[in-house]
């Protein structure tokens, strides 16, 4: 016989609770290693056990004891809160919910703040490049201003102010880099004004739009005509007037520089 | 086939029982009226023939009654049919009562604690009632020869162990231990018939 039909023999007994304490030790240490075919013999055996109540004669309690019980279970139930039901989804569920809910709040704030750190890098690079940009334009610019003011074949061309309290403006012409005028605490134009440059043609025609400008904020003028409208050769002076913003197409105002260029 | 599944038709009285216990927990008097008027009778009659004193088996049938009513959780319907669970505890609280403070008594407390699973017949549940179970029980056995019927019922009705049956019918331990086993397999092979 094997050692499992032995303890397979012992089952039935175990149930109706008749085995000596040596056989219940060493079955239920049996039964708690866990074999299934015991456990449910067992299950079994207690089932036909629980049979053997009706070999008890009938028989019926008082009527006494049925309303002593109830009398009892009704002051129970009176006394005690109804147990709250089983809620349909369970506290540990909730509680992960809630964590998750969290956690997505925070991980979609995160990403917000990610985000707009971002943007924040990429606006600030996009400034620097635009500085870094106008930088090198302003670097072009002045390179060929020099390059105009150095070189011989520049014609250096004075422009007398009209009016006394203003300062005198210089212009360099070379005949292929451009036309450049400078000058020093010039002055503002006023609200809604530029200063605009003329070339005035030597065959009397009418004088020929240029740039427009301001001083900056020291008083420093820098223009750089890089295609002039008309040719050193063909014109007679240079002039700059106050114009409304946005330019003109002929001088509105007395020219406050004028310089003749031959 | 004695174990065989449930049908719809069959669990009803089950399902029955283990609802009344389920509205237990909230609570519910009338479901404890319900589960009383259907199982007290055989609750009263197997607590009275273990104790064999009327006073002291309603005392006993009350303390389960009541132990159902405050401690309704402890029955789950998936480890078995429910009167078979309350059988086994009626009998063990009555053999409790029978030898208080014997270290007998404090092994039951301790399998009351914790329900056994119970693996029942369900057609022999479902389809008799309590009147021909007990006749089929009661037929059973009578089929038996008497001293092994006596061993059964004195190892069930009165707690005692092999070694107490042995000495008390003067026979060998040995035919004592065969008595119970082939007695109870006998009774299983007949309600597996029924069934």
């Amino acid at each position: 016989m094997s050692e499992q039909d032995q303890f397979r023999e012992l089952i039935e007994a175990y149930a109706l609770g008749s085995l000596d304490e040596q056989e219940r030790v060493m079955l239920e240490s049996h039964l708690t290693a866990g074999c299934a075919d015991c456990a449910k013999a067992l299950a079994e055996a207690r089932w036909v056990t629980s049979q053997l109540a009706y070999l008890a004669p009938a028989a019926q309690p008082s009527d006494m004891l049925r309303a002593r019980l109830l009398r009892t279970v009704r002051a129970d139930a009176a006394a005690q809160p109804v147990r709250p039901s089983k809620p349909a989804v369970p506290v540990w569920l909730w509680a992960g919910i809630a964590a998750l809910f969290l956690f997505t709040a925070y991980t979609t704030w995160d990403a917000w703040k990610l985000q707009r750190q971002v943007n924040e890098v990429k606006k600030r690079a996009a400034e620097e490049l635009k500085l870094r940009e106008q930088l090198q334009e302003q670097l072009a610019v002045a390179k060929r201003e020099a390059r105009i003011v150095m070189d011989p074949r520049s014609k250096k061309i004075i422009l007398p102010p009209h009016s006394p309290d203003m300062p005198q403006l210089e212009a360099m012409w070379h005949p292929e880099l451009g036309l450049c005028v400078m000058g020093q605490k010039v002055p503002m134009p006023g609200k809604n004004k530029v200063l605009q440059l003329w070339l005035i043609p030597k065959t009397g025609g009418k004088p020929m739009p240029s740039q427009m400008t301001w001083p900056d904020a020291d008083g420093k003028l820098n223009i750089l005509v890089e295609n002039p409208p008309e040719v050193m050769a063909e014109t007679k002076a240079l002039a700059i007037s106050e114009e409304p913003l946005g330019g003109s197409l002929q001088p509105t105002s007395t020219p406050m520089w004028v310089g003749g260029v031959s | 086939m004695f174990l065989a599944a449930l049908t719809p038709n069959e669990s009803h009285e089950l399902s029955s029982d283990a609802a009344l216990v389920e509205r237990l927990l909230q609570r519910d008097v009338s479901a404890f009226e319900q589960l009383y008027d259907r199982h007290s009778r055989i609750v009263y009659a197997l607590v009275l023939r273990i104790l064999q004193q009327a006073s002291t088996a309603e005392e006993v049938v009350q303390d389960i009654f009541l132990l159902l009513w405050r401690n309704a959780g402890r029955y789950q319907s998936a480890r078995g049919a429910f009167v078979p669970w309350l059988l086994t505890l009626a009998r063990n609280r009555a053999l409790d009562h029978l030898r208080l403070k014997s270290e007998r008594q404090r092994r039951r407390e301790e399998q009351t604690e914790e329900p056994p699973a119970i693996q029942s017949s369900p057609l022999f549940e479902d389809v008799l009632d309590e009147k021909r179970r007990a006749e089929r029980v009661r037929l059973l056995m009578a089929s038996l020869n008497p001293q092994q019927k006596k061993a059964i019922e004195m190892a069930y009705f009165e707690g005692l162990s092999h070694s107490e049956i042995a000495a008390a019918l003067k026979e060998p331990l040995g035919t004592i231990k065969s008595w119970i086993r082939n007695g109870l397999l006998r009774l299983k092979e007949g309600l597996q018939t029924t069934s």
